[in-house]
């Protein structure tokens, strides 16, 4: 095991006093003279052209500045080069109910609500589609012109041949599996506050400079340049403290170019800040996801074959999509030992707020299928659900048939240790009735290999600038977002010069300062943005150690960095407990600070002088020398994926490969009430390898969270539709797990030491999700022997599923909707919540008096 | 307020007013509760626990601690009846063309119907309803006494009897319904937070082993919440068993009229009614 003294050990996150204490800023904190706030009207339709809009009612209001509509800035956009189907507010059509309509930037809250209310916006409504199954087969009023049959995208892969491998398979399981809707629910809502210079010499708006609540500061950069006509340069992006992003901030939100446009049209500073349903309207979530998946094995439970057929509910926009969808399909592999995968992914468009990235990108929903589909075959071969999984381990380094690269893989690791630590062999299916265990593993990217926009710049750039006060400064792109990025890049800036972390200072995501990081998503900042750190690190640390090597008569290769000293290595290597108390305290350190000061320079070289070469130099005594020597201490360092890691060569091969993968395995240990259907969790072991726990507690803190979420998504969340509108746009009906409803989670760290990460770092903060759904439901499996096709598992789907296994007497829970027919379920968006006995939206409502045509807002 | 359902114009803080606080028992008579009771004082009372013990176990079931010690009892009595269509944002309502209970003249839960069927969703009226409770009203014109059971309407937007100029102020429990074996169960989908999606209140005494008085509340189901009836008859003399239990929880269902108000399907909240009255009731009746 490797020496480390910052790597390996658990540390307070860099950033963590302001948060507790209150005195951290977020964007919503933050305020500017003259500052006005900008409320935005939302469609009330969700699938209507734009007639008419008329903002003179609005604009007369007493403290109105300014009001904004899309013909302000009616250049689209979009987070991917092939989706710019969105504007800062509609031109022509809406797509959902809350889509962006106009903006008020008023002086205060109450009068920007009242002029929202005063504008007057003329609809055509049109037909809407809210089925992902129905919209596929529309023939007229689509969506957006441009997408035929409203398929935002389908793409079809075949490896190997299924078809034949199916065929000859000793086994085969088929079935339809839906997961619904679900959203991040972030604590802290989307925010934007957005300011420009006046230009001294023209007198009109110049520099515009955006704090906001971003995962990706550098997109919001370029897509705001984009939209508002400006060179990137006149822009400057900064990201303030993020109270969690989980991917709903991972691309540009409406908001953040809203604000910015009527700040320019108002001439003032504009902060937005959404309402709890603004966040949920906005969404960018994980879409609604019907998967057909079949799965064939041979006698011995080996994976012949896969075949899957993903149909997602995209919503109103593009956004992710087109990556969610290969993901969905890429990631079938490089989990388990596949030799046959044939792939059908539709993304569809729905007038439904826009689905997009979210925690587990497009792997969550198809491993919930797979996972469970996979019991299903143990179950057929007889076979042990952990035994089933180690048979079908892959064996790396190798290439999958889909063309990912898999270097570093701790699955075997995982399943042992949760088959180890739940007692699984002596506990499976000997517990009491209505109580069960089930397994599933998981996988995800460290980072994608290919970058969304298309070009050859690194992914990550970090500069480290050391001065001769003795402390580091490290400019990195990153965004933290409460993951951790900045103590991270301290972490390993730290380790590389052999400094104390308290000397590192980070400065982060701020596009006027630091370089370029093309954001906080796919789990590749620890992976890519530490690599970067990493070799910026190297760089000054080989400047410093030139320098430091003819100050001490010896090669810069025997010098070794450690606790703020640069030592020749045999006085490090043998430092005994004697030796290492003359280390420098902080009160030495400080004092050497203050000699390296300009005064005491001239006494400082003749006691040198007077002491001749010496065996070890303080941080700051090596730093100086290295001003001396090289002039300014700057260093620089980069990551771009290497090409061998970077997929295959069919349409669609970009999406999916990445440098590293990181692995999971989790055992649930849960209870099912046959009376009620309610389900609890008990326990929950995961292990998760993260390649090397640059800091255990965060990754603890991650896989904790991880299966706190897919919990959430198991048994509680889902965001319920009737025809288009959402029934539950807050945190009191949208049912996120509070502490009460947590289990007890043990999270257990695997380290297989990636050959390409920092000290062999990979992620940890997705990968872990996708495993705990499927874990749960195989639980439910075991204690009372219902296989649940449909995610969240709440007690009305658990008991409707009891009721129908057992024949025991039926009861009408879904008066006359089988639940297992999911041509029915579409007639209510895949809820049991409303049995389509609703009345038609209002315009359209028979049972209305004077139905009024078109809108009246 | 957020959601502009209630705009008023002044908002009054009446938390001060000390006469309308705390616990008091009156010897013989029952015990008289001040409406600005908080929910979390009624949970920690050991006279209430010891005479009246479905009354502390509804109360603790309420939202979160943090809201128990906002919370009045008064408050919870009052509370506003909810409804999916109802409770949501000014923008929400208008997008779905309002509903009765709010400036509209549709009904989404029930179509074509002119009747709001907005679910009371407070957790200790059911007990108080079991108790036999009655409320004081002051008003312009004096106070008035009235039995709960007539201070609900069982109309969802006009829940219940208070004029504007009214304020409710005491609640007073009869001694007479003082030391029956008392249970609360509630059907919701978080433990921390939530509403009751159906809630059950079962008070019960035993003579000899046989039921010698019960009743049986229900909440959460009803624009109203209500006893059921035909219980005491029905248990009265006898012994109570699964069977005996079971026949309860058929005619509780069948009181039951659950809509799609609220969370999870109407039929599954119909059917836990029949579940937990049955709970319930073998649980009020074991030692």
């Amino acid at each position: 095991m490797s020496d480390f003294s910052i790597i390996g050990k658990p540390t307070a996150m860099v950033d963590a006093a302001g948060k507790t204490t209150g005195a951290g800023k977020y964007t919503d904190d933050l305020s500017l003279p003259g500052m006005l706030v900008g409320r935005i009207l939302h469609s009330p339709y969700p699938h209507a052209r734009i007639k008419r809009i008329d903002t003179t009612r609005a604009e007369k209001l007493d403290g109105v500045m300014a009001v904004v509509i899309g013909q302000d800035a009616p250049t689209p956009y979009g987070i991917l080069p092939v989706g710019h189907d969105e504007h800062a507010l509609c031109t022509d059509k809406v797509r959902y109910v809350g889509d962006n309509v106009a903006c008020v930037a008023a002086v205060d809250e109450a009068t920007a609500d009242q002029a929202i209310e005063l504008i007057d916006v003329e609809y055509e409504v049109l037909p809407a589609y809210f089925d992902p199954e129905d919209s596929m087969k529309a023939q007229r009023d689509f969506i957006h012109d441009n997408k035929p049959n409203n398929i935002e995208k389908d793409y079809h892969h075949v490896f190997g041949d299924p078809e034949k491998a199916l065929a000859e398979a000793a086994c085969v399981a088929e079935a339809r599996f839906i997961a619904n809707e679900v959203t991040h629910a972030a604590m802290e809502p989307h925010s934007t506050l957005a300011a420009f210079e006046i230009d001294p010499h023209t007198g009109k708006p110049g520099r515009l400079t955006v704090w906001s609540s971003t995962q990706v500061p550098y997109y919001l950069q370029h897509k705001l340049s984009l939209v508002l006509e400006m060179p990137m340069a006149q822009i400057r992006v900064i990201k303030p403290l993020v109270g969690g992003g989980f991917g709903g901030k991972s691309e540009v939100i409406p908001l953040e170019i809203i604000a910015a446009v009527a700040a320019r049209k108002a001439q003032a500073p504009v902060k937005i800040t959404y309402t709890r349903e603004e966040v949920f309207w906005a969404h960018r979530g994980r879409p609604r996801t019907i998967i057909d998946l079949k799965t064939g094995a041979d006698k011995d439970g080996h994976i012949t074959a896969v075949k899957a057929r993903v149909v997602q509910d995209g919503g109103g926009y593009c956004s992710y999509g087109v990556v969610t969808i290969l993901y969905s399909g890429a990631l079938l592999g490089a989990l388990y030992d596949i030799p046959n995968i044939q792939y059908d992914g539709y993304r569809v468009l729905t007038n439904k707020p826009v689905c997009g990235a979210m925690r587990g990108h497009g792997t969550v929903n198809v491993r919930f299928a797979f996972e469970s589909q996979l019991d299903e075959l143990a179950l057929k071969l007889k076979l042990d659900p952990a035994e089933i999984r180690r048979r079908n381990l892959l064996k790396p380094p190798c290439v999958t048939i889909n063309g990912l690269r898999v270097q570093s893989y701790g699955l075997p690791e995982c399943i042992a240790k949760v088959v180890e630590r739940s007692g699984w062999v002596e506990r499976k299916g000997k517990l009491p009735k209505g109580r069960g265990l089930g397994v599933a593993c998981s996988h995800y990217v460290s980072g994608a290999a290919n970058s969304i926009i298309r070009s050859d710049m690194p992914h990550s750039t970090v500069n480290i600038k050391i001065d001769r006060d003795g402390g580091v400064v490290v400019y990195t792109g990153a965004s933290d977002i409460g993951q951790g990025s900045d103590t991270m890049v301290a972490q390993i800036a730290s380790e590389v010069l052999g400094c104390s972390l308290g000397r590192v200072k980070v400065v982060a995501a701020d596009t006027d300062l630091t370089p370029i990081d093309i954001g906080s998503y796919s789990s590749r900042v620890t992976f890519m943005n530490g690599n970067a750190t990493l070799r910026a690190a190297e760089e000054v640390k080989k400047q410093i150690a030139a320098a430091a090597a003819k100050k001490m008569n010896c090669a810069a290769e025997d010098l070794a960095f450690r606790d703020d000293r640069v030592s020749k290595n045999h006085v490090a290597a043998g430092a005994s407990p004697a030796e290492a108390s003359v280390r420098p305290t902080q009160e030495g350190a400080s004092v050497s600070g203050r000699v390296e000061g300009q005064i005491l320079r001239g006494s400082l070289q003749q006691k040198r002088k007077d002491e001749g070469p010496k065996d070890s130099l303080t941080f700051e005594e090596a730093v100086v020398a290295a001003i001396d020597f090289h002039g300014a201490l700057t260093g620089t360092g980069s990551y771009a994926p290497p090409p061998e890691a970077r997929g295959g060569k069919h349409k669609g091969a970009g999406v999916g490969p990445s440098p590293a993968y990181s692995y999971s395995a989790q055992v649930a240990e849960v209870s099912v009430d046959e009376d009620t259907g309610e389900v609890t969790v008990h326990k929950v072991w995961a292990a998760h390898d993260c390649g090397r726990a640059l800091n255990p507690v965060s990754v603890e803190g991650q896989i904790i969270g991880s299966v706190w979420m897919g919990m959430g998504q198991a048994l509680t969340e889902e965001m319920v539709w009737k025809d288009g509108m959402l029934m539950n746009p807050g945190l009191l009906e949208y049912r996120s797990p509070s502490s009460v409803e947590s289990p007890e989670v043990e999270p257990i760290i695997v380290e297989s030491i990636d050959p390409e990460g920092p000290f062999g770092a990979k992620e940890c903060s997705e990968g872990s999700l996708a495993a705990t759904i499927p874990a749960i439901s195989n639980a439910i499996y075991d204690a009372v022997g219902i296989r649940l096709h449909e995610s969240p598992f709440t007690p009305e789907r658990v008991l409707a599923a009891l009721r129908a296994n057992k024949a025991q007497k039926k009861i009408d829970l879904t008066a006359g909707i089988d639940p297992t027919d999911p041509a029915r379920f579409r007639e209510h968006g895949g809820s049991l919540w409303f049995r389509g006995k609703g009345p038609e939206r209002h315009a359209l409502d028979p049972c209305r008096r004077e139905a009024p045509v078109g809108g009246d807002d | 307020m957020r959601q502009k359902l209630f705009e008023p114009e002044y908002v009054l803080d009446v938390r001060c007013i000390a006469g309308l606080n705390g616990i008091r028992p009156q010897t013989g008579i029952g015990v008289e509760i001040g409406a600005l009771t908080t929910l979390n004082s009624i949970e920690r009372s050991d006279f209430l626990r010891k005479h009246y013990p479905v009354l502390t176990e509804a109360a603790a079931t309420v939202a979160s601690p943090v809201l128990r010690n906002m919370g009045t009892i008064g408050g919870n009595i009052c509370l506003d009846t909810r409804c999916l269509w109802y409770n949501q944002s000014l923008t929400w309502r208008k997008a779905c063309g309002y509903c009765i209970k709010k400036d509209g003249d549709l009904c989404h839960v029930a179509p074509g119907g002119t009747k709001c069927w907005a679910a009371f969703s407070g957790d200790t009226p059911p007990a108080l309803l079991c108790l036999d409770a009655e409320v004081e009203i002051a008003g312009p014109s004096g106070t008035r006494r009235l039995p709960l059971h007539e201070f609900y309407t069982g109309i969802g937007d006009n829940y219940r009897k208070l004029e504007p100029n009214e304020l409710l102020t005491r609640v007073f429990l009869p001694a007479s319904s003082a030391d029956y074996r008392g249970i609360y169960r509630k059907l919701r989908v978080r433990g921390s937070i939530d509403y009751p999606l159906a809630g059950v209140a079962v008070v019960l005494k035993r003579f000899d082993g046989h039921v010698s008085d019960a009743r049986l509340a229900l909440t959460a189901v009803n624009p109203a919440p209500v006893l059921v009836k035909g219980v005491t008859q029905l248990l009265n003399g006898k012994i109570m068993d699964e069977v005996l239990a079971e026949a309860v929880g058929e005619l509780a269902a069948k009181t039951a009229k659950p809509l799609t108000t609220s969370a999870l399907t109407p039929e599954y909240r119909r059917e836990m009614i029949r579940v937990f009255t049955k709970r319930a009731l073998l649980a009020a009746a074991s030692n």
